[in-house]
């Protein structure tokens, strides 16, 4: 990973000074992320002697492997749908200047602020037997009577792109912004119509925030667990709310070990391909 | 394989008619008026904000006039947009495109205009000899010096044969020693290839060396068009005579025929040094310090003056002399076979009378 | 405007209300005479608010998060910018674990960390403990805190620390009285994006919640997941107010920063 942001710069200090001021830093880490999740992830592998029979489960056993895919395929349409819905916007963003520029920034900005419980909610009351969406589909005649549209993937998919969309606007927003506006004059006189001069050059120089958004989108509804709880079918869960069920229901801690490790190295791995346009800076430095 | 690309390139003339552009209340361009030949040089040349780079971004395309016309080549181009103007640009910031290599860069004009994939390379690489960057074509543009990557952009915009090269201040970004490298090498593609060359600049050594005219802006308005030798020796007023190289500007009274600078100092002058009528009265008198001599204190014709400081300079030294009204009036004099002269001391200050402009006192604004 | 562009407008402005309509669906709710959620709403009363703000669990909640919330916030700004700081002045080699150590908790899905904490605090007696929670905040709020930070500190230019020093300062004068002021709106937005983080944060308060003590989130999931009653828009509507305040006050404090850097280079 590049450490571009914390290039060091000024006169530098003393080891024993760097090493005071970051040992509350490591401190902490080591104390409520990497020590808790090393114990958990160790009970996987350690329980109740040395084995990987807690592994073998998740894939062998049919309905625990039907929920990594399940997981997995939902996440990528949530990122795939987070994409269509945010290149646009993000788009126009990067055009619009003045009053525009700020609604459609507060547009944005403002459901990212709020409450993932009090989004999770809405979407509870919108989708509900008699809410909104369903009175409008028979409104307009789709459906005589109300459909279920809770407690299913759809709703889950839906209520999750809304949540997470942010995440793919801003860091697109971000790269859009960052391309000099001679690009597209140089690609115009060269002979390029505005179509053109998009897909040659604003698009493959977004890229990296392009891709950087979906992979955040990705790897946080892989393990996303609120949106999943609240709106889906318990006979279609994600893994996040397998792990919590077996945790909380079934008390199998080494399983759940197992599963935590699963997402974790799923995770591990997608970041370290990606890390090259993985520049989390510059999608956090957006957010504010 | 220079050839390609040379071929039957006669330029296309430019015609700016009364073009006008306005930013809200500001005018940044004021009824501007300028044709200019095939195969011509010419430099825009004027402070910042005096609307130079508005004429050159009307004609590419990138603004659109309030008022006025722009014809390429005997076409009406106001309204057509930059992409179907067939123009080559050079960029103040080179403006390679950098998710692609030197080669894809310089053949991207070719790739929007549909030329084939093979016969594209084999054009870039022609574009890049002429350059003089045979053989970068798989570098990334990253990979290349700043002087490298302007080459790069310079073939990027000649290489579909266009009639007309725009540049905005294209060497401005680049060191002297380089600056001065691509000043010579963008003359010989100008006279090998023919094509119609508007230039914009701020720095008025690059204007002369290179452009066959000078156009002058100040405030959105043109000045001056005049080559360069012209605009030198006789510009047509104030605000050009002060903008290009060093000036004397003394105030003077002018009854027609002398210029009266103090009680005992005139100088008569020949017709020729008005460019345009001089009422009597208030007026300017300017001449350039190289024209200026030392000779004894006294001698008839000249101006008697104190010098104020000497700094030598070379081969050149200046003199800051005062006159006795006071006006300050600098001398660059050859360092060499010179009386010593010092601070302090009494001087005459030979006037060639053709060296004498005068202008108006109010034209000065 | 030509067609294309009416196009995306179009498009954009119906993305727009899709993210839009659940907010403003919920929060007219919040008056709602019903005690079921319908829209539109019925008449209009102040009822569910006067519930939340009379009912001791919900206040208890409320104030169990603010106090958590504050302290992570103080907690994320004074260790995060001691880090930043370490790191932007010298610790070149620690950049990547550093930069490891800050992005691996927000790789790493919520439900791990979570989980891993549930374990971990059972064993120690930190569940639904203020410290235990402090601790978890941090550590997913801190990337936020320090990328903020980490942002003001990069624009400072260091040789103002060096002309402190040769006025006589030592090191920790220089940043107190020179660094430090300049970059502290940075400092305290960081803190304020901290607050909120932990304030909405529901997914280790679901799994820490001791059997009294409840973050105001974790009895929000219980009241969505068993009941949904008014309550919940009324609290949307607090939330939202919340947000908007810490969001305006967060950008006046970048707008001050602003100003105050465009002042140091005009003198």
């Amino acid at each position: 990973m590049k450490a571009g942001f914390f290039e060091a710069n000024g006169r530098q200090m003393s080891r024993g000074a760097i090493l005071l001021l970051m040992a509350p830093f490591f401190a902490l880490v080591i104390f409520a992320f990497l020590y808790p999740l090393g114990s958990l992830l160790s009970l996987s592998v350690l329980e109740p002697s040395p084995t990987l029979t807690n592994y073998e489960r998740v894939f062998d056993n049919p309905i625990y492997a039907t929920v990594l895919y399940r997981t997995l395929r939902m996440a990528l349409l949530v990122s795939l749908l987070s994409l269509a819905l945010s290149l646009p916007v993000a788009i126009l963003m990067a055009n619009s200047r003045g009053p525009k520029a700020v609604f459609l920034t507060a547009c944005v900005l403002l459901p990212f602020w709020s409450s993932v419980l009090v989004r999770t909610a809405a979407w509870s009351i919108l989708l509900q037997r008699n809410g909104l969406v369903n009175e409008f589909l028979q409104g307009i005649g789709i459906t005589s009577e109300p459909l279920r549209l809770l407690y299913t993937q759809g709703a889950v998919v839906i209520a999750m792109t809304h949540v997470l969309m942010p995440f793919m606007v801003l860091p697109i927003y971000g790269a859009l912004r960052n391309i000099p506006f001679d690009y597209n004059r140089a690609a115009a006189i060269c002979g390029a119509g505005p179509l053109r001069s998009f897909w040659e050059v604003t698009l493959p120089l977004a890229m990296p925030g392009i891709l950087g958004g979906f992979i955040l989108v990705f790897l946080t509804a892989l393990g996303y667990f609120i949106t999943p709880s609240l709106l889906g079918s318990p006979q279609e869960m994600m893994i996040a709310t397998l792990i919590s069920q077996q945790i909380r229901e079934n008390l199998d801690w080494p399983f759940a070990a197992a599963l935590v490790g699963v997402l974790t190295l799923l995770v591990t791995i997608i970041t370290l391909v990606f890390s090259k346009v993985f520049r989390f800076e510059r999608m956090l430095g957006a957010r504010a | 394989m220079s050839q390609t690309v040379s071929s039957n390139n006669k330029g296309a003339s430019i015609e700016i008619d009364r073009l006008a552009k306005t930013f809200g209340s500001v005018r940044a361009v004021d009824d501007v008026s300028l044709t200019i030949e095939p195969g011509e040089f010419v430099a825009l040349l004027g402070p910042s904000g005096s609307g130079k780079s508005t004429v050159l971004m009307s004609v590419a395309g990138f603004e659109r006039p309030s008022a006025g016309r722009i014809m390429i080549g005997g076409k009406d181009c106001t309204r057509l947009p930059p992409n179907k103007r067939d123009i080559g640009m050079v960029f103040q910031h080179y403006t390679l495109f950098p998710h692609l290599s030197v080669g894809d860069n310089v053949a991207f004009p070719l790739k929007m205009r549909g030329v084939a994939k093979a016969e594209r390379r084999r054009q870039a690489e022609a574009a890049l000899e002429i350059v003089r960057l045979g053989g970068y074509g798989d570098r990334m543009p990253k990979q290349l010096s700043g002087g490298q990557q302007q080459r790069v952009a310079l073939a990027r915009a000649i290489v579909y044969n266009p009639q007309v090269l725009l540049m905005d201040e294209p060497l401005s970004a680049l060191d002297k020693n380089l600056r001065e490298e691509m000043q010579i090498e963008i003359k010989r593609l100008h006279a090998e290839l023919g094509f119609t060359v508007v230039f914009v600049t701020h720095d008025q050594g690059e204007a002369l060396t290179m452009a066959d005219r000078i156009a002058i802006l100040k405030a959105g308005r043109l000045q001056q068009v005049s080559p360069a030798r012209e605009l030198y020796e006789r510009p047509s007023n104030l605000f050009a005579a002060s903008f290009i190289g060093e000036m004397n500007m003394l105030p003077v009274q002018w009854d027609g025929a002398n210029a009266t600078f103090s009680e005992r100092e005139h100088i008569r002058l020949p017709d020729s040094a008005s460019i345009e009528t001089v009422p009597s009265g208030r007026a300017v008198l300017a001449v350039r310090p190289e024209r200026l001599s030392v000779t004894s204190p006294g001698e008839t014709g000249s101006w008697r003056a104190t010098v104020s400081d000497v700094v030598y300079a070379g081969a050149g030294s200046l003199l800051i002399t005062h006159l006795h009204d006071g006006s300050e009036v600098r001398l660059r004099v050859a360092s060499a076979g010179q009386a010593p002269v010092r601070p302090g001391q009494a001087i005459g200050i030979k006037v060639p009378p053709e060296a004498a402009l005068l202008y108006p006192a109010d034209a000065a604004r | 405007m030509n067609p294309r562009s009416l196009l995306l407008n179009a498009y954009v402005y119906a993305v727009l209300a899709f993210i839009l309509l659940p907010i403003f669906i919920i929060l007219p709710m919040a008056f709602s005479e019903t005690t079921y959620l319908t829209f539109p709403p019925q008449g209009v009363t102040l009822r569910w608010f006067e519930e939340f703000f009379g009912d001791s669990r919900w206040m208890a909640a409320t104030w169990f998060s603010a106090k958590i919330a504050a302290l992570t916030a103080i907690t994320t700004a004074v260790v995060g910018t001691m880090a930043t700081y370490a790191l932007v002045r010298g610790a070149r080699t620690m950049g990547t674990i550093f930069q490891a150590f800050l992005i691996g908790p927000i790789v790493v899905p919520h439900i791990a960390l979570a989980v891993a904490l549930y374990l971990f605090f059972q064993n120690t007696g930190l569940s639904g403990t203020v410290f235990g929670y402090v601790a978890a905040h941090s550590i997913i709020a801190m990337p936020f805190t320090v990328f903020t930070v980490a942002a003001a500190l990069s624009s400072v230019d260091p040789a103002l620390e060096d002309a402190a020093m040769s006025c006589g300062a030592n090191r920790f004068n220089a940043f107190r009285l020179i660094t430090l002021p300049i970059i502290l709106p940075n400092v305290i937005s960081g803190g304020l994006f901290a607050f909120i983080i932990s304030f909405d944060e529901p997914v280790i308060a679901f799994f820490l919640a001791g059997i009294r003590d409840k973050t105001l989130p974790r009895m929000m999931f219980d009241d969505i997941e068993q009941n949904l009653t008014p309550i919940i828009p009324a609290i949307a509507v607090l939330l939202t107010v919340l947000s908007i305040v810490v969001l305006l006050a967060a950008a006046l404090l970048k707008y001050l920063a602003d100003r105050n850097s465009t002042a140091r280079e005009e003198t």
